[in-house]
This record gives structure tokens, C-alpha cells and sequence, in this order.
């Protein structure tokens, strides 16, 4: 049992510790996941079952006409587009040590925004219009973190406080506009927009299925690889890091602190932007007055699932989404609040958020049983805890 | 001398301490006698606070156990030891800034009345009277009612001696009390401990400085990384014996330095003032030249505006007037960079704030002040290679030892390495104007006399080099020029020889024509 | 005119509250964003404790709302116990842990409500139906020229939250436990080398800090919604974070900061329905209070001091 206890510590203080850290946390939330369904008198793997069921990723009893597994898949990844997307753009500002909290707000703000302008703008032709609307996202989130940013050096102004001020504001404000100009009588919703505007194609036939295609997809992959790019490879991305993880000597070495926020912010909000283009006018094609995506927080579970990779965002919003989008039909097959997804993705943060604590008891697992070992070899010149511990060597 | 009790106060017996990949303390054993001063002499990271912290209640030890007046006790927290009689002046001192003096003294054992017989509350005005009183008695003069933000270091340090008498401790720790003192504070102190001890107080004093142990200290026991190496009668040795014993081996007390050599000037600084966040002048009018070849020292005590002149010399912080020239060009108004690449370079104060970012590797804190340039990066693109071979370098050159080379974490390496790393760094830059803050803080002797040798070359290469340090030996040994600093002002600029010990600290306690 | 005091108090006391519960916890140098979500779960035990005893005692009983709020009170603080786990005992980075906890929170009680519906009325809806509470007018006090608004059509719960504050600042200023508190935000090692328990003290105030918050929760069902649903989460609990802020961590200055929130909230609202607009434009009206949060953190925040040690979680082994 002890042995067994110190392998999972070394693969939690190892080369690919976070990947570990994430791997645990997903089995704890299963486990607390299956333990909660059962206290529901339901079986968990059943329930576990149907989620992939519905997300296409195994096959359902039976189809309706013209849909299959694939179709299923489809939706699922319409869905994965915009989770990937909002989560890049945690990341972006997480890596400069600020939490976007506002990324609802600033989805709504870009996907309102291009939906007026060009997603009811019948004249235009799809290569201009799908263009046109990504720019859109881009500049109307860019603007919108970039005040954020903004507020926070220039005013001190927590980033969390200002980001939710933001998304009520925005939430009141396009709610405001949609019902007094954009509305659809009979859903209470904004119009749809064109097929033109729109970044799914819808009605794909593929073989005798029709399928929906989702161009975000394409733009969230690249944006996760241009992202991981900046912040490996490039001066911008080690400043931005530099600046997250030591703010004063970041100053000290001589790096525009402000602009850094400025930019991170910006870069942050941009890439929201783009997911709420990818949400409006691809997966949902219609806004919901006053209602903010919850997409946009499920965009944390991710991120810090992802332990703040862009590439582990990848592969953490598949495992959400899983969750998110499967619930519809999991609902329906084992009779289960579909609110139930919400609550697994919460559950999900919560170990996720765990994870330094994770590494750290692993750490000191580790030492203790190095300390306990007969000592052939002087103790290694750690510090102490604390900086003052200082020993000759 | 001789007319000891022949009980022992306190017994420590085979104390061991482990921390996460350290043994703090390895089976020490104490016994102090009632009435004298104890001393514990020992290198920073020799185990002393800790085997004091340990007495103190605040660790509990791994093995071995504690006896007060002949009684075995079991320590959980400072509470316990408080009640058995033993109070701590820790050498950070534990006081909250916010709080007054009063308020400070007694957090912790608050005089709790019930006012109309049920309503709780802690009446403050009582212990106003009462510390007034107490400070009086042992001629520890302080006004209850102060904020601790606004008194300086050597009532800070009355505040915590106070708490001690307050709590009724039969016991006294200090931990390296006169650290954060002028000579003459130093005088004051030790003068205060001898009238404790008259008082039939037992004083147990950690200390790395020899002289002090001479001056007031009955008995010492020198303590080793974490082992007891010794326990010596202070009248029966020399202090060059006990220095051998401290380090384990022969030490130099004297640096060799050449004379001074004077280039043109490389850093003037005119009627320099700066302002902090409550418009205060922290920085006041303040002028001084550094030479090329020339150590210039500014003296003080703790808290005098130090830290701002040299973050308003390297860009940190903005001047509210005055002119920073290096090498005859006006920087005042340039940012950090330019600054930087005009000539500077800076050890600050603070390691782990300041100095380095400690998440990231040693390669990449080592390249701080060079990832932006090639061949460390091209068109914004960063060439890690270039990183690994330059901090390989460093590494060699300056003898920062790392686990696992320039990837190691900062963060898990010792202080002395770390600092070491921040000295590299700044030196490897060959600029003209070397800023040093604090540099040797909480080293032990032979990172000391490395830091010092290297100030010493770079003096050598023609640098000019401006030293902000708290230690007076430090600045004693190394100046050139000696500036003393008092409330932001500059009182004294002289030439080192020409100026004492005493001199220096009459100033920094802000006497203006001694 | 007196509408705009009646209203503007309603709203700034719930809110007073929770931003006093988000001191406690700050005072104690734990950095609390998680009112949101301890108002809303709070909200949510009352609100199923009001339906499930509602029938016991006879509907329409307004004693209901005094059971309702000290169940409100237990589950906040129950519900905070999380994020003291994730704080104090994890050494989980707080601000991160109080956004997560707000996100747990409307996950948990939007599951928890309709769960709970299925089984009590076997309709799986989204809310808790709860009646507004009942009103009263202060006899003489209400006669008063243009303040006595203040004192006309009161909740009974605006006096139990006023005695409370009162409690709250006495505790917080006057007492022992209030003074640790105070200090373990500024400096934890000076109250650890006291011999006080720096853990217990913060545990205890983040507990409080749920429970307050809770009551807050509780209050803003009964009065500003009718009902529990997901609609309690309107950043009502980060309004009274920004007021906290305007005030400075400290009590006095925070409950203004909550009572101009409260009137502009009132003074937008029956501006719009003075100038006869259509319905729509309450949208913009409701919108004030964020705005004006923003401008005055624009103002407010660059002086401000947070707690010290705020932030930080507390290591023993550190010095």
C-alpha cells in the first residue's frame, strides 16, 4: 500500500506532473459523480454511457431518419468549437496572472455585435460575410479586454470585480437592443441569422447523414496552436509569463508592465471574441436575451484542468463538453436532471483547482520517505522553507 | 562568575528537528542555569532559531525533550510556553503595523472585561496605563497609544521586549537583537539585557556577532549545520577561538583591499527627493557623487528611504525632483530598460520579490537582462539553446551550485545560490554603475567573503559601485565614501577612514554635527 | 420620493450584509469572491427549508421567514466551509477558489432545486415559489420629511439585519476575537507568536462570512425576487464586494457605500416608471448599479488597503 502510494506521488512531482494532476482530478469527479448518481438509485456507468451516447461518440439504441452517430459527433464538436475557444482565452490572461471572469460578457458583446452587422446583412456573400464576422469577434472582444486591462493598472480595479460589472452591463445592454429591435416574436429570442454569416455549415449531407460542419473548429485548433506557439517560443509570450508570475521583477528587469496587462487582456478578450462568434453564429445561431453562456465559465474548468496549457485545453474541453452537450440525451435515457452536467464540470474545478495542493503533498511524500531512508548520503541542500534557510555546500 | 545556582532553568535534551529535506537541529543538548546570559553562536542556517523556535513552542521537535525548571513540558504552541514563563524577541519582529503599541503588547492575553455584566470587551485603556507604567520601570520609554507603523526599528524592538515583561517571562529570548541597530541602540540593548539579568531574569541571546557574546554573555554554546559543536565559558575564550568554532575553520577578519583609485564620475545624484504614496518625502533633497573605481556605502538604519534611492536610481520608482546623471547623461527620466542598458545594473534587496522570479528556471532568471537581445532571441523568437549555454557559463564562472543545472526551479535552491545567481547576473553585464542592496543578508560567512571579494573586483575594474547596506561591519570593511542616511536625508559624506564606528551610528541615529 | 428610500433600503441592506461577510472573511486575510455563491446556496437551504415547513405551520405564516433565514444562515456557512478547505487548509490560490466556488454554487442549487421539486410536487421546476414578505411602517419615525421613507413599508428582516450590523461592528472593534481577527489579515505570524490558533481564527471567519452572506441571499428571495431560482445570481454578491471595497474594509464607511447602491438601484427604477417608459427600458434602469460600481471603483480603488496579509495563505513554517 505504501509503495503504491509513492508511485502516484512520483508521477505527481514528475516530468509530466500536471498531466497526472488532471488525470486525478477527472477520476476523482468520476468517482464523486458515480457516488452521487448512485445516492440518485441510478447506475453510473449507464449514466456515464449515455453521456458519450449522446456527444456520438458510441452508438444509440436507434436514429431518427437522416441522423446517425456521426451526426451526433458533429454537434458535438459545433459545440467543442467555441469551449476551446473561450478557454484559450482564460489562458491567455491567466498565464499574465489575471483572471477573465468576463469571458461570458465578452462572447455575448463580439457574437451581438456580428450578428447586427453582418448576420442580418442578407447582400453579403458567404466569403465576405464569415470573414467579416471573425474580425468582428476579434476587435469587439480585443476592445472589451483591453479595457479591462485598462481599469487594471491604470485604476487598480480587481479584474474579477470589473469583468462582472462588465457582463451584466452587456447582458442588460444587447438584452435591451434585442428586445427593442432584433426580436423574434415567437421565440422571444434575436432573429437567426443568414447561412451566409454563419460559421457552421448546417444541412452537410455526408453519405445519407445529414451533418452540420463546423468551421470554428478549424479556427480553434489554430488559435490553440498559435497561442501554445506564443507563449513557448516567443519574447512577447515569456514577458507576458514573466509578468504573471512576479510582477515586481518583471518591472525590475525592465519590462512595460501595463502593456503587458494591456496586451494579455486584449489578446484575452479577442480570443472570446472569436468564441462568441463561433457560439452565436455557429452552434446556437440566436442570442438569448439577458441570458449569459454558462460557456464562458465552464471555459475555467477547462483551462484549469488543462493546468493552463493550450494544447491540455484541447483535450480538458472534450472531456467537458462531453459532459455539457451528452446531457440532453442522458436526461432523456436515464432520467436524470440534465443540470446535472453543470454540477460534474463544477465538481470537476473543484479537484482541478486542487491541483498545486496535489503536488505539494506528493513533494512531501516524497521527501518524507527520502528523510526516513538511512541516511548514506548527506541530506540534499534544499532551502529550508522559507528563504532564510541557508546552508553551506 | 562562579556563584551559579546549581539548578538548571531550562534543559534541552537530544533535540532533533527535521524539515522537508533538511535536519534544522541533529540531536542538541542545552542546559541553562537560571540568571546568566546564554549565548547561541552559530552561521545563519546553523539551527539556532529553530532550536530557540522549538523552546518557544512554535516547532515541536522530532525527538528529544525540554525541561523547564527541572519539570519535563511538552510545547504545542507559544501559548504553552509563554505560561511556563518563556517569552521571544524573534528577529523579524511579529507586530502588526496597523495595530498601536499597546494593542500590540497585549494581542494574545487582552485584558477582557464584561462590560454591564455580560457584553465582552477588551479594555485597552487599562493596558494603555499599565504598559506605561511597566515601560517606565525598566526605562523602555514608549507611548502606548503610537501606531507601530509610524515608530522606528529600535522602539519596534522595545514593543517586543515589553511583550515579554507584560506576559511575566522569566526566560528571554533574543533572536540577533542588534541586527537592525545603530552602535549606540547596540549599547542601549545590551545594557537593558544586563539589567534584566540583574533582575534574575534568564536571557538566552542567538547571535552570530562575537563581540556582543564577549560583552554580555556568561556562557556560549556554538552550534554547527544544525550540531552542537561546543559549549565554552565566554570569559575562558578568545574571540578568534570562538570564530573558528562558529565556521569550523580559520578566519580572515580582515579583507585586503587596495587604495583607492578614483576614475571620473560615473553616478551624480542631485537634490534627489522622492515621494511615497502618502505624498511623504521618503527620499529627501538628497546629492552624491560615486566614482568610477569607488565604493560608495550609504549608512542607516532600517526604513530610511534605502530601498527607494536605489529604486529611484535603477527606474523602479519615480523621482518627485532632482536629477540622476550616469556618466554625465540625465536618466531621471528614462524607463528601467534604458536605464539598464545605459550603464546599470542592481542586486536588490529583496530575492525572492524583486530579484528573481522564482517559478522559472535558473537558465531563464539568469538571462533576465538579456532575453531580448540576440542571440538570446531574433525577431521576437527565442533561441533556448543560447539560454543553456550562457547560464552553463554563469554557472561555472560564479559557482552557483544547482541540482539539475540550468533547469533547475530558482525557487528549490538555497539563498546563497540564489543570490549568487543574482550576482552573476548583474556583474556579467560589466556596466559601469554596480547598485548592491543588502547583498550578503542572511548568507554565512563564506558566501559573505565571495559577495565581498567580487565587489572588491569589480572597485578593481574601474566600476563605480554604490552600496545600501544595514550591517555596519559590511560598510565599515568595504567603503570607500561613507554616506549616512536618516529619514530620507543624507546627514554625513565623508571618506571612510575618516570616519569611526561610533561616528557613523551617532549619525544614523540622526545627531547632525557630532 | 419615498418609494425610491423604501426600495433603495430594501436593497442595501441584504447587500450591507454580505459585503460584511466578505470582510470578516478578508479582515482574517482570506480573500473572499465567493459571496456570490454563498448568498445564492444560502438563499437555496432557506428557501427549501420555507417549502418544506411551510405546511407544517400553516401557510401564509410569516414565522417562516425567521426559520427560512437562520437555515439560510447554516447553509452559507456550510457551503463556505469550501472554500476555507480550499483556502486555509489546501493553500488553493483564493481568488481562484472563490471563482470556482461561485461556479459550483449556481451549478449545485440549479440541480439541487429541480431535484428536490421532483421529489416534494414531482414537477422537476426550476424555482421556489416563496411569498414576498409582509411590511410594516415605523408609526412616528415614517412622518419624518424626506427621510421617512426610510421607516415606511419595512421588512422585518431590515431591522434584524440592522441589530445584526450593529453586533457585527462591536465584534469586529471591541473585542478580543475581533482584534486577532484583525490582526491575522495584517500579519499571522504576530498572532501565531501571540499564541492565538491563526487556522481557527480564519475558519471561523470564513464560516461567518457563509452565514451572512447566506441571510443576505435569503433576504433579496423574500424580497426583491418572490421566489428562489437561478435569478438570485444577479452579482449582487459582487456588489458588495465593490462596496467593501469603497469602504475600505471597514464597516461604517461600507453600509454608505451599500445605501448608495441601494438608491441609485430605487432612484433609476422609479425614474423609468416616472417618465412612463415602456418596460423594455427597465433594462437600462437595472444596468445603473453596475455602472456606477464601475465609476466609483474608477475613483475609489487606487488608495485603498486591502488587508496585509489578504491573499496569503497562512504556513506555519514560513517566518
Amino acid at each position: 500500500m505504501k509503495k503504491k502510494n509513492l508511485l502516484l506521488a512520483r508521477r505527481l512531482t514528475g516530468r509530466h506532473a500536471s498531466l497526472w494532476v488532471s488525470v486525478l482530478a477527472i477520476l476523482l469527479m468520476l468517482v464523486t459523480a458515480g457516488i452521487l448518481l448512485l445516492a440518485m438509485g441510478k447506475n453510473p456507468l449507464a449514466a456515464f454511457r449515455s453521456f458519450l451516447q449522446g456527444c456520438g461518440m458510441l452508438p444509440k439504441e436507434n436514429y431518427g431518419g437522416g441522423s446517425g452517430m456521426l451526426t451526433d459527433l458533429l454537434d458535438f464538436l459545433n459545440y467543442l468549437a467555441p469551449l476551446i475557444l473561450a478557454s484559450l482565452a482564460f489562458i491567455a490572461a491567466f498565464k499574465a496572472g489575471l483572471f477573465n471572469i468576463g469571458i461570458s460578457g465578452q462572447m455575448m458583446l463580439a457574437g451581438f455585435t456580428a450578428t447586427v452587422l453582418v448576420g442580418y446583412n442578407k447582400a453579403l456573400s458567404p466569403v465576405i460575410a464569415k470573414p467579416l464576422v471573425l474580425l468582428i469577434g476579434l476587435v469587439v472582444g480585443g476592445l472589451t479586454g483591453a479595457l479591462i486591462g485598462y481599469l487594471k493598472y491604470r485604476f487598480n480595479i480587481h479584474e474579477v470585480v470589473s469583468t462582472i460589472m462588465l457582463n451584466y452591463i452587456i447582458s442588460y445592454l444587447t438584452g435591451f437592443f434585442i428586445n427593442n429591435n432584433y426580436v423574434d416574436m415567437m421565440t422571444r429570442n434575436s432573429r437567426t441569422c443568414t447561412p451566409e454569416a454563419r460559421l457552421t455549415l448546417t444541412n452537410v449531407m455526408i453519405g445519407d447523414l445529414k451533418g452540420k460542419i463546423p468551421l470554428g473548429l478549424i479556427i480553434a485548433i489554430l488559435v490553440a496552436l498559435l497561442v501554445s506557439f506564443v507563449f513557448r517560443k516567443t519574447v512577447l509570450g515569456f514577458e507576458i509569463k514573466a509578468v504573471g508570475m512576479n510582477r515586481r521583477c518583471s518591472q525590475y528587469t525592465g519590462i512595460r508592465v501595463s502593456r503587458i496587462i494591456l496586451l494579455s487582456m486584449g489578446f484575452s478578450g479577442a480570443i472570446a471574441g472569436l468564441a462568441g462568434v463561433a457560439y452565436y453564429l455557429g452552434y446556437t445561431n440566436t442570442i438569448i436575451p439577458k441570458s449569459l453562456p454558462g460557456m464562458g465559465y465552464d471555459s475555467i474548468s477547462v483551462a484549469l484542468l488543462g493546468s493552463g496549457s493550450p494544447i491540455g485545453a484541447l483535450f480538458a474541453a472534450v472531456v467537458v463538453s462531453i459532459f455539457q452537450q451528452g446531457a440532453n440525451y442522458m436526461s432523456s435515457s436515464i432520467g436524470v436532471a440534465k443540470e446535472i452536467a453543470s454540477l460534474i464540470t463544477g465538481i470537476l474545478l473543484l479537484f482541478a483547482s486542487c491541483g498545486n495542493y496535489m503536488k505539494f503533498r506528493a513533494e512531501r511524500k516524497i521527501q518524507q520517505a527520502a528523510d526516513l531512508a538511512p541516511r548514506s548520503v548527506p541530506a540534499p541542500a534544499a532551502g529550508k522553507p522559507g528563504d532564510r534557510g541557508v546552508k553551506t555546500l | 562568575m562562579s556563584d551559579y545556582k546549581s539548578d538548571y532553568i531550562v534543559e534541552m535534551r537530544h533535540i532533533t528537528k527535521r524539515f522537508p529535506g533538511i535536519i534544522a537541529n541533529d540531536d542538541v543538548s542545552l542546559e541553562i542555569r537560571k540568571g546568566e546570559v546564554y549565548a547561541l553562536l552559530g552561521e545563519n542556517g546553523a539551527g539556532k532559531s529553530t532550536l530557540m523556535s522549538i523552546l518557544f513552542g512554535t516547532y515541536e521537535p522530532d525527538e528529544g525533550e525540554i525541561l523547564v525548571n527541572g519539570k519535563p513540558v511538552k510545547f504545542h504552541s507559544s501559548t504553552d510556553a509563554t505560561a511556563c514563563g518563556i517569552g521571544m524577541v524573534h528577529q523579524h519582529f511579529k507586530l502588526v503595523e496597523p495595530f498601536t503599541i499597546a494593542e500590540n503588547i497585549v494581542l494574545g492575553v487582552e485584558p477582557e472585561e464584561k462590560k454591564l455584566g455580560i457584553l465582552p470587551w477588551v479594555n485597552i485603556r487599562k493596558a494603555n496605563q499599565q504598559i506605561a507604567e511597566l515601560s517606565r520601570a525598566y526605562g523602555l520609554e514608549v507611548n502606548p497609544t503610537d501606531r507601530i507603523a509610524d515608530v522606528p526599528v529600535s522602539v519596534r524592538q522595545r514593543v517586543e521586549i515589553l511583550k515579554m515583561l507584560y506576559r511575566g517571562a522569566e526566560i528571554m529570548i533574543f533572536d540577533e537583537p542588534t541586527a537592525v541597530l545603530t552602535p549606540q541602540e547596540i549599547d542601549f540593548l545590551l545594557q537593558i539585557i544586563d539589567n534584566l539579568r540583574k533582575d534574575g531574569k534568564t536571557i538566552i541571546l542567538i547571535t552570530h556577532k562575537i563581540a556582543e557574546i564577549k560583552r554580555v554573555a556568561d556562557r556560549c554554546a556554538i552550534l554547527r549545520q544544525g550540531r552542537l559543536i561546543d559549549i565554552r565559558e565566554v570569559a575562558d575564550a578568545s574571540a578568534q577561538e570562538l570564530a573558528d568554532l562558529m565556521v569550523g575553520r580559520q578566519v580572515k577578519f580582515m579583507l585586503e583591499k587596495t587604495a583607492p583609485q578614483f576614475r571620473a564620475p560615473v553616478l551624480e545624484v542631485q537634490g534627489l527627493t522622492v515621494k511615497n504614496e502618502h505624498k511623504f518625502d521618503v527620499v529627501k533633497d538628497v546629492s552624491f557623487t560615486v566614482h568610477g573605481g569607488e565604493i560608495f556605502a550609504i549608512a542607516g538604519v532600517s526604513g530610511n528611504g534605502q530601498g527607494e534611492i536605489a529604486d529611484a536610481i535603477a527606474g523602479l520608482l519615480k523621482a518627485a525632483s532632482g536629477k540622476v546623471l550616469l556618466n554625465g547623461k540625465d536618466i531621471t527620466a528614462m524607463p528601467v530598460r534604458e536605464r539598464a542598458l545605459a550603464g546599470l545594473s542592481y542586486i536588490p534587496e529583496d530575492r525572492h520579490e524583486t530579484g528573481t522570479i522564482p517559478d522559472m528556471m535558473l537558465r531563464e532568471n539568469l538571462a533576465l537582462r538579456e532575453y531580448y537581445k540576440e542571440p538570446f532571441s531574433r525577431r521576437g523568437i527565442l533561441h533556448q539553446e543560447a539560454f543553456r549555454s550562457y547560464s552553463e557559463q554563469l554557472i561555472q564562472t560564479y559557482d552557483i551550485r544547482c541540482a539539475q543545472g540550468p533547469e533547475t526551479v530558482l525557487r528549490s535552491m538555497s539563498g546563497g545560490n540564489q543570490q549568487k545567481a543574482i550576482v552573476g547576473r548583474e556583474i556579467e553585464e560589466q556596466t559601469d554603475l554596480i547598485i548592491f542592496v543588502q547583498p550578503t543578508r542572511g548568507l554565512d560567512i563564506g558566501a559573505i567573503e565571495n559577495i565581498h571579494r567580487q565587489i572588491l573586483q569589480e572597485r578593481e575594474r574601474g566600476a563605480a559601485i554604490l552600496l545600501i547596506s544595514l550591517e555596519l561591519e559590511e560598510i565599515m570593511a568595504l567603503a570607500d565614501t561613507i554616506g549616512v542616511l536618516y529619514r530620507g536625508e543624507i546627514l554625513k559624506i565623508d571618506a571612510a577612514e575618516k570616519m569611526t564606528t561610533q561616528e557613523v551610528g551617532r549619525y544614523m541615529m540622526g545627531v547632525k554635527e557630532a | 420620493m419615498n418609494k425610491v428610500f423604501t426600495d433603495g433600503l430594501s436593497f442595501a441592506l441584504p447587500l450591507l450584509i454580505m459585503a460584511i461577510g466578505a470582510l470578516y472573511s478578508e479582515k482574517s486575510g482570506v480573500t473572499n469572491l465567493a459571496v456570490e455563491g454563498f448568498q445564492g446556496v444560502g438563499a437555496f437551504f432557506g428557501a427549501l427549508a420555507a417549502t418544506l415547513f411551510a405546511p407544517l405551520i400553516g401557510n401564509g405564516n410569516q414565522a417562516i421567514i425567521y426559520i427560512a433565514m437562520v437555515c439560510a444562515a447554516i447553509g452559507g456557512a456550510l457551503f463556505s466551509c469550501i472554500h476555507g478547505l480550499l483556502c486555509i487548509r489546501f493553500r488553493a490560490n483564493q481568488v481562484i477558489s472563490g471563482v470556482v466556488i461561485n461556479i459550483l454554487s449556481v451549478a449545485l442549487t440549479a440541480f439541487c432545486t429541480s431535484a428536490a421539486n421532483a421529489a416534494i410536487s414531482g414537477n422537476a421546476s426550476n424555482k421556489f415559489v416563496l411569498d414576498v414578505s409582509s411590511k410594516f411602517t415605523v408609526p412616528l419615525l415614517s412622518k419624518i420629511p424626506w427621510i421617512g421613507g426610510l421607516f415606511t413599508d419595512m421588512y422585518p428582516f431590515e431591522i434584524i439585519i440592522a441589530v445584526l450590523v450593529v453586533v457585527l461592528w462591536y465584534l469586529m472593534n471591541r473585542t478580543r476575537f475581533g482584534m486577532r481577527l484583525r490582526a491575522c489579515g495584517e500579519n499571522p505570524q504576530a498572532v501565531d507568536a501571540a499564541g492565538a490558533n491563526v487556522t481557527r481564527i480564519r475558519w471561523m471567519a470564513v464560516i461567518i462570512s457563509g452565514a451572512l452572506s447566506g441571510i443576505g441571499g435569503i433576504c433579496f428571495a423574500y424580497s426583491l425576487l418572490g421566489n428562489f431560482s437561478p435569478s438570485i445570481y444577479q452579482g449582487f454578491g459582487y456588489l458588495a464586494i465593490a462596496a467593501m471595497i469603497f469602504g475600505n474594509w471597514n464597516i461604517g464607511p461600507t453600509t454608505l457605500a451599500c445605501l448608495a447602491f441601494g438608491l441609485a438601484k430605487s432612484g433609476g427604477l422609479q425614474l423609468c416608471i416616472a417618465a412612463k417608459l415602456p418596460s423594455n427600458y427597465t433594462d437600462l434602469f437595472l444596468l445603473l448599479p453596475y455602472v456606477l460600481t464601475l465609476l466609483l471603483l474608477i475613483f475609489f480603488s487606487r488608495k485603498n488597503h486591502p488587508p496585509k496579509a489578504a491573499g496569503e495563505p497562512w504556513d506555519k513554517s514560513k517566518r
